[in-house]
């Protein structure tokens, strides 16, 4: 038999073969368990709810908040410009241009940090970037953003500034209305008046 | 892992690098398989020589149960091949017109290049034909643009239109290669051609 005809024949073969096959639909994961280990270690995905709260209120337009709870829990409540992407339906191809790409900062958040971690979890292993985890969840969100405990009058200067970043913060978010309290000693110039800033924007914020 | 330009394994740089290279091996095939006679490409239509339709058909199976291989390993990721988008009536005309090109030109745009690398003085005007050509469709391009982009069905295929899989589609291409790859010997015995 010629060579010509035993190419024919094996491509006859082949061809046989993978239309018998079923077709690999799988999405195969990106990163490999080693990978993961250092990114999760790394704790790199974590986003404090300070620099939210300034993003939201400074209307940050890299910022992508998604929340990734259920509908209904997205109605009953969600921070401002959030888009809803529940957990059940993250793979879903209507969904990946928001969370495959590399403009945008996504931060994702759900209750606690468990099901906004999971998510992450999955589409960082899909090898998808830009994805964040909103440290906390919504609970500490409401806990520090919206409804700040004044802190000790030991407590470090810092602890005071970060204090009147959330009263403010929360203000403009429409949190409690408590008065500010401003910090014994001034650490710096500036932070004063990012508050005052944030105070303004409080009305348009609230609307 | 693949493919491995679009999930940048391979970087843009080494991309057109490694392109280069291919580049050079494909213009060297195409030559040393005497792909720069014009009379090889004219013997297609005139069925002295269906070497042509031989050479790009097993070149085309090849890459398609190469890929269909590698995605059922799971080395190639085929969401994230570039399908070309189909306008139906701009690729049935334009069709027309390269086959047109081919039998009056007795080249194809691949081989014109391979040919007038090797000094064809009649490669060199058809190429200085396709620089006209692209330079004429640029400026008229307002006029034709209604028609260029009409009947758009996106990156479709034809597989996903009848409703089988990608393998099935696979095993029947293969089969019609072969029975082509028949016909054009029987051609090739009914209209022989000693010289040329």
């Amino acid at each position: 038999m010629s060579i010509r005809n035993l190419i024919f024949i094996g491509l006859f073969l082949l061809g046989m073969v993978i239309a018998m096959v079923p077709e690999n639909t799988t999405k195969p994961y990106k990163l490999t368990a080693e990978d993961m280990l250092i990114e999760v270690q790394g704790a790199a995905e974590m986003v404090d709810a300070d620099e939210v709260a300034h993003w939201i209120i400074s209307k940050d337009p890299s910022l992508q908040l998604i929340d990734v709870r259920s509908p209904d829990e997205y109605q009953t409540y969600h921070l401002d410009g959030a888009i809803n992407i529940p957990l059940s339906v993250i793979l879903k191809d209507e969904y990946l241009d928001y969370l495959d790409q590399g403009i945008k900062m996504n931060v994702l958040y759900s209750n606690g940090t468990m099901n906004s971690h999971q998510s992450w979890m999955i589409l960082r292993q899909l090898g998808f970037e830009n994805n964040y985890v909103l440290q906390g969840g919504l609970n500490y969100w409401f806990d520090t953003i919206m409804n700040p405990q004044a802190p000790s009058v030991y407590s470090p200067n810092e602890e005071f500034a970060k204090y009147d970043f959330r009263k403010a913060a929360s203000g403009a978010l429409g949190g409690g209305g408590v008065v500010a309290m401003s910090a014994p000693a001034k650490t710096k110039a500036d932070k004063p008046k990012v508050i005052r800033k944030k105070k303004k924007k409080a009305p348009a914020g609230g609307c | 892992m693949g493919p491995l330009v679009p999930q940048e394994i391979i970087g843009a740089s080494w991309n057109l690098f490694i392109a280069f290279g291919i580049g050079i091996g494909f213009g060297f095939v195409l030559e040393q398989a005497g792909f720069s006679s014009s009379r090889k490409l004219a013997g297609m239509f005139y069925g002295y020589d269906t070497v042509v339709l031989k050479v790009f058909f097993t070149g085309a199976i090849t890459a398609m149960l190469g890929l269909l291989f590698f995605s059922l390993f799971g080395w190639i990721d085929l969401s994230l091949i570039y399908v070309n988008p189909t306008f139906i009536w701009s690729a049935i005309v334009g069709g027309i017109i390269m086959g047109a090109g081919f039998i009056i030109g007795g080249f194809c745009p691949g081989t014109s290049v391979c040919a007038a690398a090797i000094g064809k003085i009649d490669a060199m005007v058809f190429i200085g034909g396709i620089v006209l050509g692209i330079f004429f469709f640029a400026e008229g391009y307002p006029l034709l643009k209604d028609f260029y982009m009409a009947g758009s069905f996106g990156p479709i295929k034809v597989s996903d239109v009848l409703g089988i899989s990608g393998g099935v589609m696979a095993f029947l291409v293969i089969i019609a290669a072969l029975v082509m790859f028949k016909l054009g010997e029987l051609a090739e015995k009914k209209w022989p051609r000693e010289e040329y």
